[in-house]
């Protein structure tokens, strides 16, 4: 299977912290691929330099575009999205003032109402408005959260937000998405039933996901393969089961 | 209550009302819709009035061939000169306010642009003290620049409509243009804002990282922003100095861009409704004051100190009963609500 993200020996320090070391890593197209480490291992730091917020200090991010492999390190958070990469995070972020439906109504790229001139004719994007807004009712329906439509997001549980944030990217032609901790702060029928969707949208979408997670019981279950961060270098990679019965992970998360 | 002119006093509010009314909805556009913290509103208000000030009275001087490098406008001769020539060609006038307000409109825009573009990246706090400062630096220039007669400022300058005979039909045609682009603000602010542009404006003000990763351009789009309400206030600004027929820096002190603040903290943050309330409960105390306190012969309070005491304390009372203004903000009203609604209607059948 061909890769649609590889991280290629890269570093990025903070002064004296090396929080990434030299990190090369392959995410295949369609795959659900786990990152593990214990805290401070550089897990979110890799999604940060991934997603454009860190330029890495050594080595590049490719992604794929048709048929090559494209250089993305460097670039803007939101250039790296427009390539198809959808990003959420450890603890969500959503528009609080804004209704769930207005929330995935903000995603689409290209909205013609979002030019100032545009915007004062009402005429020029109420069709395109209406043809996402039906756009956005049918993923609220695939996903139970029609009834929440016009809910402030204050209203919806942890794992209705948690949902919220990663169903918003598919209002765009994702490619790759990267999860940070999607099953934090939810009950463990809830998560298991995220990770359940998760496998779906990967079915359905034809998506990418990259996903890091401390709760190792639920994501074991779901992964086809499972790369182990610590102290910013890769300790382990393989099969959840090998990782898991692997004593250098062993050791550094129960840190001997 | 002897001899109170309440016509007079009607045309006096609403004007004001209709200039700081402008102020304040651009005001809310950029920072109660979209978050920027526009410390700086007075430097595109006073840009724009100083724009049309000076080229009004140039341009006068000029066209009825007084050679303003011997007499400047804003010398003593030239004074006179503005007031003897000013009023004799009604298109002349009338075509040096279209003008005025196209330049004002472009030189202020692209100055909020230019002045934000680059500052947008960091935080709230310093975007706004950086505009603060640039309205500082903006007036201590303007008190020692010559050519825009440095602390005198520019006086006796023409008015758009200075060649109608009668003071208060002058006074209601003039009132008539105020409120004529104060509707037309309105028209365009509130489009802006329930449109797709509005619900991303909110998103970034909510959350500037995540509007990051959903590809929105955040500095650029805030920049956009301001430059739409700078330019709009540049023209606020034409307004104000053809009211008042002079100019001078002393009239766009940091406390002018407070006073639209509060305005729109008054009535309500995100609500361009509660914009137009709050300009017209502060510039009714302000116009009250100046009417009234003479008439009554206090001389012991000066009416610009109590017109501070009583907008704070009136603030003060606003948010402790309801914290979001008199008017909050409404939720955006575009296609999409339609949809929805059809759709849940369509449902329970």
């Amino acid at each position: 299977m061909s890769s649609m993200l590889e991280v290629r020996d890269v570093a990025k320090y903070f002064g004296g912290v090396k929080a990434l070391d030299g990190v090369s890593l392959t995410v295949p197209e369609k795959g659900l691929i786990g990152l593990i480490g214990p805290n401070g291992s550089g897990k979110t730091t890799l999604f940060n330099v991934i997603t454009g917020f860190y330029v890495p200090d050594r080595g590049s991010v490719l992604f794929r575009e048709s048929n090559d492999l494209v250089r993305i390190d460097g670039l803007n958070p939101n250039e790296v999205f427009k390539r198809g990469i959808v990003r959420t995070f450890q603890i969500p972020r959503l528009f609080n003032s804004l209704t769930v439906l207005e929330n995935l109504l903000v995603t689409p790229l290209g909205q013609r109402g979002e030019n100032p001139v545009r915007a004062l004719l009402r005429n020029s994007w109420s069709a395109q408005e209406r043809e996402l807004a039906k756009k956005a009712i049918e993923l609220l329906k695939a996903f139970n959260m029609l009834r929440y439509a016009n809910s402030k997001i204050s209203e919806l549980s942890a794992a209705h937000i948690k949902m919220l944030e990663t169903i918003r990217g598919l209002m765009t032609p994702a490619k790759l998405y990267l999860l940070d901790e999607p099953a934090a702060g939810v009950d463990y029928l809830m998560a298991k039933e995220l990770f359940t969707y998760v496998r779906r949208l990967r079915d359905e979408h034809n998506l990418t996901f990259f996903i890091i997670e401390h709760r190792l019981e639920i994501l074991m279950e779901y992964v086809d393969y499972v790369y182990v961060l610590h102290n910013g270098k890769l300790l382990s990679e393989g099969k959840p089961q090998e990782v898991i019965s692997d004593p250098k992970v062993i050791e550094a998360y129960i840190g001997v | 209550m002897i001899g109170f002119d309440i016509v007079g006093f009607m045309i006096s509010w609403l004007t004001l009302f209709g200039i700081y009314a402008i102020l304040a909805l651009t005001l809310n556009l950029e920072s109660g819709t979209a978050g920027i913290t526009n410390f700086g509103k007075v430097v595109f208000y006073g840009v724009g009035a100083y724009v049309s000030a000076t080229l009004t009275a140039y341009l006068i001087l000029i066209l009825n061939g007084v050679d303003v490098s011997e007499t400047p406008p804003y010398g003593i001769r030239g004074i006179i000169l503005l007031g003897e020539l000013g009023n004799k060609n009604p298109l002349l006038n009338i075509g040096l306010l279209v003008l005025s307000l196209v330049i004002a409109f472009a030189v202020s825009g692209v100055l909020g642009y230019l002045l934000t573009y680059p500052i947008l990246r960091v935080g709230p706090a310093f975007v706004g003290f950086t505009l603060l400062s640039s309205g500082e630096l903006l007036r201590i220039f303007l008190q020692h620049y010559e050519p825009v007669g440095a602390s005198k400022g520019l006086m006796a300058i023409p008015t758009p409509f200075g060649w109608i005979a009668d003071s208060r039909l002058r006074e209601v045609t003039y009132l008539g243009l105020v409120l004529g682009l104060l509707a037309v603000t309105y028209v365009v602010t509130h489009r802006l804002v329930n449109s797709p542009l509005g619900r991303t404006l909110r998103a970034l003000r909510d959350d500037e990282i995540a509007a990051l990763c959903l590809g929105k351009h955040v500095p650029r789009i805030k920049a956009t922003i301001l430059f739409i309400g700078s330019g709009v206030a540049g023209m606020a600004g034409v307004l104000l100095t053809y009211y008042l027929t002079s100019v001078n820096p002393n009239m766009f002190v940091p406390a002018v861009t407070f006073n639209v603040w509060a305005m729109i903290i008054l009535g309500g943050f995100g609500n361009l409704k509660g914009s137009l309330l709050g300009a017209s409960v502060i510039t009714f105390v302000d116009r009250v004051l100046t009417f009234v306190t003479p008439q009554l012969g206090i001389a012991a309070i000066s009416p610009d100190y109590l017109r501070w005491v009583i907008v704070g304390l009136l603030i003060v009372v606003v948010l402790l009963v309801n914290p979001r203004g008199l008017l909050p903000e409404k939720p955006i009203r575009t296609p999409a609500v339609d949809v929805i609604l059809e759709e849940f209607r369509g449902e329970s059948k």
